[in-house]
């Protein structure tokens, strides 16, 4: 798809086309489903646990099915369905055990949400409380709690999965690269660190909500707050057992997902709750309370560290072990844990290498995809890892990145060769560096630090990501032309925010030459009549559904130019046209415009030819294939999009208090499609991602209860909490499937900002931190802490005496020997 | 109880249940669903409306509390189809994404504009921090609020290298 | 909200402090909103009637009088505290600590009196109404009485008020008119949040004042401190006032530490 364009040639690709979809999203008309009402509408509550594991006793229900206006009362006793994507591991409500803090044990509709609220109290749950595991190392002992003690009879999808039955271990990825034993014997250092960070809510802004009607003849209409229509309509079918035609999903306007809308969520209960208030339609919408522990999390993650590094700074071999804390459900987690395995190395070359990537079950609010989808977590390890590494070899850490990162003829973790088509990271590492003169203070920072008595420090850290998607992932776009010229373009990718629609309409524009006036991208999906996509995630939309859409473009012109070539008495070779008319291209007077063929052309003499013009299109990825699950060898990435973060901050050497004064971030996107939406997403993923690093993250009791399921102590960024200045910065080096050249660049900002932040707040005040968030407190007690490097080398060339690392790095009693 | 509320202009007399908050009136009552609902904790701005005047949570004001008042919502920020400066500057800035912080938004920024005409990057910030939006990290809603207040100095949207 | 009540809003005075004595406990005053309904929504407080203050005209009064002092009436909003070139002028701390409080939409509604009221350890009026010396005026349908803010908490969320009763305004007196002071937060992040630990310190008259909220049951101040306290003889005498605990936000050690702390740096810039 890749053409060399010159970019002076292009009419809308490269430009800041205002955004397709504002007209409603200003003036408030825009129809989220929150906003939606349907006839007869019932509303839904949901009744949950107070307990992050306990035997369900007794629900007795009667109460609230006495209540006036109650239509619909379940219990996880009525229902027998259970759902998963990948491990079909979790019941619609909770049967005979509750495994997390805030899961769903009963559900009702009622003709009102204040009765609804009003029934589920009513609802007497009687539990005998039990001994939870909340820790996902402690998770990992022999001795440790069953989750799911029926693990080993689920069904899971074999070809990408390992769960490992009778113990947590939702599933075990497993790399093998090189000889990663004889590369630490060959290292002059070795070095080995243990990082962690906890789960963290997506916080969309409008919560998780779908309304379902459950019609005559099994005939069920969705209508959701979803990332992903057709897999809401596939797995929902593949849990109800029906037929992919009796299920509609409609997605309208989506306040924003971040992955936590990916997959299936609410929809399979309030479905139930239809059928079982007899066809009537229920809605449901999470509070923000339930959007922290009955909707999922990110996965909390263990990441520990070896790293052989050979005197001249190159990184000989590594072993990485990675423990993700899937919560009570698999759900994307084990995704996760697959996607983040074979990226976990981050953007450098390593020969030999080793990962072991553990899903492990908990007693607490389960993960799944969140922006980055995985890497975020795992980039914080690696890239204060390589600080410190760099550190102990007493190497410059811009210089060990440079000499260690990916180029062209680089072999990556599962064995793909890097080109110069793949992206360059060295250039946004490069570019980061100099936007924040990282290495030294300038003479105004030097007085800055005088004057206000805090320490300016500058750190960086880089990212690598791909979509985690199957290797045979596909979308479709189909374009319609209409009798007045225009065109409307149905694609199944959903508008979350992210700016697809209007992205999508310049390549549209740009591949068929019309005025982008005359390109209508519709923004709400239903999977009746829009063509399948695998699912919004994973920052496969642009590169994937433009790719489609190209094809779509082609096709359309093709066949207008079948028509117009009758009509205009010309080869098809002959013809070209100019966005409006179709003409003979030595003969420009003999021409047809194209909204005279749109529909169907009429000869003088009334007699019809052609039809209404459609262009399909479909895109299937190509060249992936399935990695081997024991070396995990193989090509899973579509798309690799290289990028770094750059900060300089300011510390309070005596409180750790600390502000953001610069973040520069530079991504090799291939080509900018749109530069105001681009930055749109830069800079919203690059805050998200300091939000992250900085201050959220659940809190939980020794019982499992969650303490801060709520703005009031789970803070996110606010306008005020921006670094003072904010620099965006692309390379375009072409990816050469890309639509134009272009390559995904939206969960990638994200990725990276923590790290960043760590590294420079190291610089600043020599906190050494190997936990995210960074609070004030933590850089605090990092600086008072001081422990000495060595700590955590495990062997010098010197061989000189060291403290005993094995006293400190923490070793699970695990149950599972690699 | 009965209330009497004008609303963008437009006389309502109601019915309307003592617990009731304006933001579930406005939405559900009187089908002004531009207000969004975020939180419904007074934490996140997105159901920001004029009530006599003053921006205020309307999650966190009862119906009741209205009845004799007046209030604006982003229903009436634009006027026979055509969109207020302001909106027609958050459109060219880009300054929504998702669009569902943006009514609440909106609302903040013509309060701030209201009562601090030329602001500083600061006093925007500061104007706007009740606002979560969890999508575009601010910085082009603070351009778009420079734009309409004559602070806005055009740069190139992205660095190349 | 899933929780009835009934509500009124009485136009006078009388009728509003006649209804308190009839009504009992089960009644709730309804000022600013911002604690009330988030309670009643979360199910924490049940009331049978919401009372709205605000319909009485002098409710929103600020008088500021050469003799007497400032008066600050029952529903008077933090953002009417910050529009007051009166308070600007002569009682800047009292603006300090309001422009701390929550974000501006909800400054439009919260009132000076409730953050009082409340009796939340992270109050952020109450280190300057400390500092600056405030009395709470108090009133029922029989009596009326004023009570110094340092004797109004009682505990964390209690106060002196008895259930027929209701504070009807704060004054701070003349001798506080021109202090200066400074106030600091710490929060989690830049934006709005509470306060993990706020400290105020000013000078009033010929003495220094600290006033600390977050890290007790109630927020506390110091009594008069000699103008010219050593920093290490004025921590000294925060640390033995303060009681921090350990919660979500943060450790007791943090908080006594940045309580020390910020003292040190106030005192300093405050004398400056
Ligand atoms: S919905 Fe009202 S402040 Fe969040
Ligand atoms: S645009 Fe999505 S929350 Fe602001």
């Amino acid at each position: 798809m890749y053409e060399n364009n010159d970019p002076s040639t292009l009419a809308y690709v490269g430009k800041s086309v205002l955004r397709k979809d504002t007209g409603e999203k200003l003036t408030g008309t825009a129809t989220y489903v929150s906003d939606m009402v349907l006839p007869g509408m019932l509303y839904a509550q949901v009744k949950k646990s107070p307990h992050a594991r306990a035997r369900i006793v007794k629900v007795d229900t009667s109460k609230a099915k006495a209540l006036a206006g109650v239509r619909a009362v379940l219990t996880g006793d009525d229902l027998d369905y259970r759902i998963g994507l990948y491990i079909v591991d979790k019941n619609i409500l909770a049967k005979g055990e509750v495994r997390h803090y805030g899961e769903a044990v009963a559900a009702v509709a009622a003709t009102s949400l204040e009765i609804a609220r009003k029934a589920v109290d009513l609802i007497n749950v009687e539990y005998e409380v039990m001994q939870p595991v909340l820790n996902h190392m402690d998770a990992l002992k022999a001795d440790a709690v069953l989750v799911h003690p029926d693990l080993g009879s689920y069904e899971f999808i074999e070809a990408a999965f390992t769960p490992v039955p009778k113990t947590n271990i939702a599933n075990w990825t497993k790399l093998r690269k090189g000889d990663v034993e004889a590369g630490f014997n060959e290292a002059a250092y070795v070095v080995e660190r243990e990082y962690d960070n906890p789960s963290v809510q997506h916080v969309p802004m409008e919560t998780h909500v779908a309304i379902v009607r459950w019609g005559a003849r099994d005939k069920v209409t969705i209508w959701s707050s979803a990332q992903s229509p057709f897999t809401v309509r596939n797995l929902f079918c593949h849990t109800f057992a029906l037929p992919l035609g009796n299920v509609r999903v409609v997605v309208p306007a989506v306040g924003g997902g971040f992955g936590g809308k990916a997959g299936i969520h609410l929809e399979p209960l309030v479905a139930c709750l239809s059928k079982q208030a007899g066809g009537l339609p229920v809605k449901l919408q999470a509070s923000r309370e339930e959007e922290f522990s009955l909707l999922p999390c990110r996965s909390a993650l263990t990441y520990r560290i070896k790293t052989g590094v050979a005197q001249d700074g190159k990184i000989i071999a590594q072993k990485m072990e990675m423990f993700w804390d899937a919560g009570a459900y698999a759900d994307y987690a084990v995704n996760v844990t697959r996607a983040s395995g074979y990226s976990a190395s981050g953007p450098y070359e390593i020969p030999n290498a080793w990962v072991d990537a553990y899903t492990v079950y908990t007693n607490k609010p389960y993960g799944t995809a969140y922006r980055g989808f995985g890497h975020v977590e795992f980039h914080w390890g690696i890239e204060r890892h390589m600080e410190l590494v760099a550190r102990t070899i007493g190497m410059d850490p811009l210089e060990f990145r440079r000499r260690n990162a990916l180029h062209p003829g680089s072999i990556t973790l599962t064995g793909e060769k890097i080109t110069s088509h793949t992206g360059d990271v060295v250039a946004c590492m490069e570019a980061v560096a100099r936007s924040i003169g990282y290495g030294k203070l300038t003479a105004a920072e030097k007085k800055r630090e005088l004057a206000s008595g805090r320490k300016i420090g500058k750190g960086i850290a880089l990212l690598q990501k791909a979509p985690a998607m199957p290797s045979n992932t596909a979308t479709a776009a189909v374009i319609k032309m209409n009798s007045d010229g225009s065109v409307t373009v149905n694609i199944g990718l959903t508008e979350i925010g992210q700016g697809s629609t209007t992205a999508l309409a310049q390549i549209v524009a740009e591949r068929l030459g019309f005025d982008i006036a005359n390109v209508h991208v519709m923004v709400d999906k239903d999977t009746e009549s829009d063509p399948y996509d695998w699912q919004t995630v994973a920052s496969k939309g642009l590169i994937m559904s433009g790719n489609a859409c190209i094809l779509a473009c082609e096709d359309l012109l093709r066949k207008g130019y079948a028509v117009a070539s009758h009509v205009l008495k010309a080869c098809v070779e002959d013809l070209a046209h100019d966005g409006e008319n179709v003409y003979v291209r030595h003969d420009t007077e003999n021409c047809i415009p194209w909204k005279s063929i749109a529909i169907g052309y009429a000869y003088p003499d009334g007699k019809g030819i052609g039809g209404p013009l459609i262009g399909v299109g479909s895109y299937i990825a190509q060249g992936l294939s399935n990695l081997d699950k024991q070396t995990g060898q193989g090509k899973p990435a579509l798309d690799w999009t290289f990028g770094a973060h750059g900060i300089i901050c300011e510390v309070d050497p005596v409180t750790g208090e600390y502000v953001v004064r610069k973040v520069a971030s530079a991504f090799d996107v291939g080509k900018v499609v749109n530069p105001a939406l681009l930055r749109g997403q830069i800079v919203g993923g690059m805050i998200q991602g300091l939000g992250t690093a900085t201050c959220e993250g659940y809190i939980y009791d020794d019982a499992g209860h969650l303490l801060n399921p709520s703005f009031t102590d789970n803070k996110i960024p606010t306008a005020r909490d921006l670094p003072m200045e904010i620099e965006t910065i692309v390379v375009e080096n072409s990816q050469i499937d890309g639509p134009y050249g272009a390559r995904g660049v939206a969960e990638h900002p994200m990725i990276s900002v923590a790290p960043a932040l760590g590294n420079a707040i190291q610089s600043a005040v020599d906190a050494d931190l190997a936990h995210m968030p960074i609070r004030f407190e933590d850089v605090w007690r990092a600086m008072h802490d001081n422990h000495p490097i060595d700590n955590w080398i495990t062997k010098t060339p010197a061989g000189s005496c060291r403290s005993d690392p094995a006293a400190r790095i923490h070793t699970p009693d695990s149950a599972i020997s690699p | 109880m009965r209330i009497n509320v004008t609303v963008n202009g437009i006389a309502y007399e109601r019915d309307v249940a003592e617990n009731r908050t304006l933001l579930r009136f406005l939405r559900e009552d009187l089908g002004l669903t531009g207000t969004k609902e975020g939180c419904g904790a007074g934490e996140c701005g997105a159901c920001t409306v004029f009530f006599n005047g003053k921006t205020v949570n309307s999650c966190m004001v009862l119906a009741v509390e209205a009845n004799e008042g007046t209030i604006e919502t982003i229903e009436g920020e634009s006027s026979g189809g055509m969109l207020s400066t302001l909106q027609e500057a958050f459109d060219r800035h880009h300054a929504v994404q998702c669009g569902f912080c943006t009514a609440g938004m909106i609302m903040s920024a013509r309060e701030l504009i209201h009562h601090t005409p030329h602001p500083t990057v600061d006093q925007i910030q500061e104007g706007l921090e009740g606002n979560f939006c969890r999508c575009t990290g601010y910085e082009q809603i603070i351009e778009a609020v420079l734009d309409v207040t004559g602070g806005y100095t055009a740069k190139e949207e992205l660095l190349h290298v | 909200m899933i929780h009835r009540f009934s509500y009124t809003a009485p136009t006078e005075l009388t009728d509003l402090l006649a209804l308190l004595e009839t009504a009992g406990p089960g009644a709730k005053l309804l000022a600013g909103g911002t604690d009330l309904l988030v309670n009643i929504r979360n199910g924490l407080v049940k009331p049978n009637t919401v009372v709205d203050v605000k319909r009485i005209p002098e409710a929103h009064a600020i008088m500021s009088d050469n003799t007497k002092g400032l008066r600050i009436g029952w529903a008077v909003t933090i953002n009417d505290i910050l529009k007051n070139t009166d308070i600007a002028s002569s009682y800047q701390l009292l603006q300090t600590c309001a422009h701390d409080l929550a974000s501006y939409q909800v400054r439009n509604r919260a009132t000076v009196v409730g953050n009082i009221v409340n009796a939340s350890p992270c109050s952020d009026m109450a280190p300057a109404l400390l500092c600056l010396d405030a009395s709470i005026e108090i009133a029922s349908s029989k009596a009326y009485r004023t009570v110094p803010v340092r004797q109004f908490f009682t505990g964390v969320k209690r106060t002196v008020l008895n259930p027929d009763e209701m504070v009807i305004g704060i004054t701070i007196p003349i001798q506080s008119k021109g202090a200066k002071g400074k106030y600091r937060k710490l929060k989690r992040i830049q934006g709005h949040d509470l306060g993990i630990i706020g400290v105020a310190v000013a000078q009033v008259g010929d003495g220094m004042r600290i006033g600390v909220s977050s890290a007790a049951p109630t927020p506390v101040a110091t009594g008069n401190l000699p103008l010219d306290i050593s920093v290490s003889d004025a921590i000294a005498v925060v640390d033995a006032l303060i009681s921090p605990i350990s919660d979500v936000r943060c450790t007791k050690e943090y908080r006594r530490f940045m309580v020390s702390e910020f003292t040190r740096r106030l005192l300093v810039e405050v004398r400056a």
